[in-house]
């Protein structure tokens, strides 16, 4: 029972660790000529020398790109406390420049302890913006704007960007800009008199390297020393877990895991898999939860769609297949089910059903995303007329196919056959 | 800040309803109630009253144990932080149920919202907030939400606002432990958010800013008290999106296996070993067709009552001769059942008098595809009929063929020698014919409709054996009188969604219709008019 309750605890630690990007990128950040540090003297230099500047954090999804930023406007705010207020705002959420501007006043007035109306329209929000802007220039006070999802604000007419370097570009007012996007181009996509006020610093973020990876599972999965669990439980726990990542098996694990995509959200994923597989009993760490981790992170949703067809399901299937081969250039429910037929005379199979049945199959495989059509005129024509195109390859057809339970012998044939 | 004022509908008074008193001593009752359900806690988030145990759990869903374990692990112990959950998987397999019997078991909080009843993102973000506010629609708020929320950025900053109240009142309720240890009591300082059909979201109009927000959401929340759980019918790779998304944790549910299946169906049985062979019976061919456990059940109801006939005690015991003589009464229904599993007909399929019993003995005999009625079975008066008829030929015949085919006597031509052609040209013919059939029913303009709708309804007064209507014919509809008559009834076809409009012609702007009824029905119509249908027909 109480090897239970270790183990959950650790099971929680983990799971918190992996959850919080800052932990995890906190030891991807020590070295000297990493994005963070790179980061952190632009934003510092700015703040210390009241100078204006903007930055671009560039790369792609799950590498880091927000994490860091955390870290060091976290650091900076300790180093110099009453200097900065942040404004966050997202491309997703405030594309619309009245809604932006709207937030960017709604921020500064919970920083700043102001009454904030609701009712204020755009034109006041901008005044406001200006008007702050020159008072925080005043006072030595840095606004640092975090921009997410930068590149939906580059839709559009880009007036909020516009307004905001161009409201930099006075001597007065002290402004960070700092824009994140997984869009390595979103620079190329700024208009020529926001490019112009922009400073063209990029930072980018890229995949992780082996030895970053090593050095961030050993960070993430040892259990600390020091914490409220018992030694000789922790000590049993880090020794297993080191002798696994130095075992040639696990490193075929990382290098299928790792193939595809390298970066740090796919790995927390994995090792949030693993730990959630942990057997409670020891409550420690085996190859065999890496592996589980492994197949069912890395899925194959097109073969699970084709393990679970009925058998009708498969004859359409084969027999889209066999109208692709011959060629046609569109092939519609009209010409499957001709096809079925001609099967059918053929070889005389029992699998012979009436065109109703046929097409709630053919429903079946659309709504699974096996086949879809081709247009999207839906409202012109009738599901029957209308043409369709596989969604699947040959070859997985043919896996699926074996791997089906009760897959009937004439299909495989008529599989090879074609072939 | 100033309070944002609930939207209210102002109701225009009916005679009827400014005409009743009301009754002073039900508006009393109803604003008791409404203060009744009012109050809602934390504990009302909660599946509810009683939890149940892991075993039950189990054995309420045969066959799924590997995913329910995988789940529940997921969610981990209590308190733990979770990355955002994707469980995905066919319909009817269960996904839905599990999610929630899980939370049951678990005794933790959740809020549900489904994208089939929260069918645009303002009913979406306005339920997640009304459930989070502990808000609930009733007669004595006019059913109108907490809040009125349309933009994504209001949503963010109102559930940010809401969530945090709900987290101060969880931590002060573990504050409290120990004294009032009620059997509802919440578990656990996290609250959990479920988005179920997801798939939906793909047909709304801000689909892919929506599907954004919502796989981002744990992302743009930065909370780790909040889980994020998304179910849906397809799989990830079906929501594409151009710059991406975090992608969330899938968890797939497979479908049943025969096994399963017979497992699932064998609850709740009164006779289980009837219906156990009454299974043996039927499960592999239906299995054929659907795996899908709605389906099946359908089909499966019908067939049993068909199977149990010839018993009359339903709880006698089966010995081999019992099983044998069901056998062969079902067998033959079988294939019939088979073919007509998805079709609703008006009429039931299996009538239990004998001469009937002998037109669908007959009825098996009949190529496939044929329906067991010979006649329609909704009323339309012979105009629309004339004009469903005259569009069916419009949309099958290609335009050139309509003046061979109606010549100004109104009847089709049969007198020209047709010139002898060879195979080859013969062939090829045949698979112009057969490629133009498959591509489907063709677009007409309205003149063309009217055009053959006047030659139809002039052959038909000459045509021996038929009736005059006690309304004028024929020549009678040729009067612009009658013009405007043939526009709506042509309008309420449309509606009926025999005919649709089809897209307009660029040269000419004139909207375009198009026939969508099948050769059958077609047939079945003339036949009631006693038109010579075939005889127009392109390609028979």
């Amino acid at each position: 029972m109480r090897r239970e309750n270790h183990a959950e605890q650790a099971q929680i630690i983990i799971r918190s660790r992996l959850c919080s990007p800052s932990f995890i990128f906190s030891i991807l950040s020590d070295s000297p000529d990493s994005n963070y540090s790179k980061l952190k003297y632009i934003v510092s230099s700015s703040v210390t020398e009241a100078c204006n500047n903007s930055v671009l954090l560039l790369g792609p999804r799950g590498c880091g790109k927000n994490a860091v930023l955390e870290l060091v406007l976290e650091d900076i705010l300790k180093e110099h406390p009453d200097m900065i207020s942040v404004i966050k705002l997202s491309g997703l959420l405030h594309c619309d420049d009245s809604c932006a501007l709207k937030e960017i006043a709604r921020q500064l007035c919970i920083e700043h302890q102001l009454l904030f109306s609701k009712m204020a329209s755009s034109d006041d929000n901008t005044q406001f913006l200006v008007s702050m802007l020159r008072e925080c220039g005043f006072a030595h006070k840095t606004i640092i704007f975090v921009l997410n999802e930068f590149d939906l604000f580059a839709q559009g007419k880009q007036r909020l960007l516009y307004s905001l370097l161009d409201a930099m570009q006075s001597v007065t007012s002290q402004a960070v800009v700092i824009g994140v996007s997984c869009r390595l181009d979103a620079d190329q996509l700024l208009e020529k008199r926001v490019r112009s006020r922009f400073s063209h610093r990029k930072l980018l973020f890229l995949h992780l390297s082996r030895d970053d990876l090593h050095r961030l599972l050993e960070h993430i999965l040892l259990l600390p020393t020091d914490g409220s669990l018992p030694h000789d439980y922790v000590a049993a726990f880090n020794t297993k877990l080191l002798h696994i990542l130095a075992d040639e098996n696990f490193h075929g694990i990382i290098d299928v895991l790792s193939y595809p995509y390298s970066t740090v959200s796919e790995l927390s994923r994995f090792l949030f898999s693993t730990v959630c597989r942990m057997d409670l009993n020891p409550g420690i760490l085996s190859l065999e939860n890496f592996k589980a981790a492994l197949t069912s992170v890395q899925r194959q949703p097109k073969m699970e769609g084709l393990k679970d067809c009925s058998i009708l399901e498969l004859y359409v299937l084969v027999c889209m297949k066999r109208l692709e081969v011959k060629e046609l250039e569109s092939c519609n429910f009209n010409s499957i089910m001709e096809e079925y037929k001609s099967i059918h005379d053929t070889f005389q199979t029992s699998d012979y059903y009436a065109r109703n049945v046929c097409l709630r199959a053919f429903e079946h495989l659309l709504q699974r995303g096996l086949i879809s059509f081709e247009d999207n005129r839906g409202h012109l024509q009738s599901s029957e007329f209308r043409p369709v195109k596989l969604l699947i390859s040959w070859h997985e057809l043919q896996q699926g196919l074996k791997s089906h339970l009760s897959c009937p012998v004439l299909l495989h044939k008529l599989m090879d056959r074609g072939n | 800040m100033s309070e944002v004022e609930s939207p209210r509908i102002n109701r225009r008074t009916t005679r009827s309803s400014s005409s009743s008193t009301p009754n002073s001593k039900s508006a009393v009752e109803a604003s008791k109630t409404s203060n009744d359900t009012q109050n809602l806690s934390i504990n009302d988030l909660v599946y509810d009253n009683e939890s149940i145990a892991f075993d039950e759990l189990i054995d309420s869903f045969p066959g799924r144990r590997s995913q329910i374990n995988e789940l529940v692990n997921h969610l981990g112990p209590l308190n733990s932080p979770m990355i955002p959950l994707f469980v995905y998987g066919g319909p009817s397999r269960g996904k839905t149920s599990i999610m929630l019997q899980i939370f049951r078991f678990l005794n933790r909080p959740f809020i549900y919202s489904s994208c089939i009843t929260c069918y645009s993102p303002r009913i979406l973000f306005e339920s997640v907030l009304n459930q989070v506010s502990l808000h609930r629609k009733n007669v004595g708020n006019g059913y109108s939400s907490a809040k009125r929320c349309e933009k994504p950025s209001d949503f963010v900053n109102l559930l940010r606002e809401g969530l945090a109240t709900l987290m101060e009142s969880l931590k002060g309720k573990v504050d409290k432990s120990g004294d009032k240890k009620l059997s509802s009591q919440v578990n656990g300082r996290m609250i959990y958010l479920i988005f179920d059909n997801l798939e939906l979201v793909r047909e709304w109009d801000k689909s892919t800013s929506t599907l954004s927000l919502l796989f981002n959401l744990s992302d743009i929340l930065k909370m780790a008290e909040v889980g994020v759980i998304f179910i849906s019918n397809t799989s990830l790779d079906t929501y594409q999106s151009d710059t991406g998304y975090v992608e969330p944790f899938p968890v797939y549910i497979p479908g049943f296996t025969e096994d399963d299946l017979r497992q699932i169906f064998m609850r709740n049985q009164a006779n289980p070993k009837l219906y156990s062979s009454f299974l043996d019976m039927v499960l592999k061919p239906f299995c054929r067709i659907t795996r899908q456990v709605d389906e099946l059940a359908t089909v499966f109801s019908p067939l049993f009552k068909k199977y149990c006939e010839p018993i009359d005690d339903l709880g006698a015991v089966l010995n081999e001769d019992t099983k044998r003589k069901l056998f062969s009464h079902l067998q033959p229904c079988i294939s019939l059942y088979l073919n007509e599993a998805f079709s609703i007909t008006s009429q039931p399929l299996m009538k239990t008098s004998d001469n009937k019993e002998r037109t669908w003995r007959k009825g098996i005999t009949k190529k496939f595809g044929d329906e067991s009625l010979d006649e329609i079975d909704f009323h339309m008066s012979a105009s629309a009929k004339y004009i469903l008829i005259s569009a069916f030929i419009a949309s099958r015949n290609p335009a050139t063929l309509d003046a061979a085919l109606f010549d100004s006597t109104g009847g089709s031509d049969n007198h020209k020698r047709k010139r002898k052609s060879s195979e080859k040209s013969k062939e090829q013919k045949e698979t112009k014919e057969q490629e133009l059939l498959n591509k489907g029913p063709g677009t007409f303009p309205l003149e063309r409709l009217l055009a053959i709708f006047q030659c139809i309804t002039s052959v038909g007064e000459y045509s021996p054996g038929y009736e005059l209507q006690s309304g004028d014919f024929g020549g009678e509809y040729c009067g612009s009188r009658f013009m405007s008559d043939i526009v709506l009834q042509l309008s309420s076809l449309c509606g009926a969604n025999f005919i649709t409009k089809g897209g307009t012609c660029p040269l000419e702007g004139s909207i375009r219709y198009r026939s969508t009824i099948s050769e059958d029905l077609a047939l079945k119509v003339a036949r009631s008019l006693k038109f010579p249908l075939s005889k127009y027909l392109y390609r028979r």
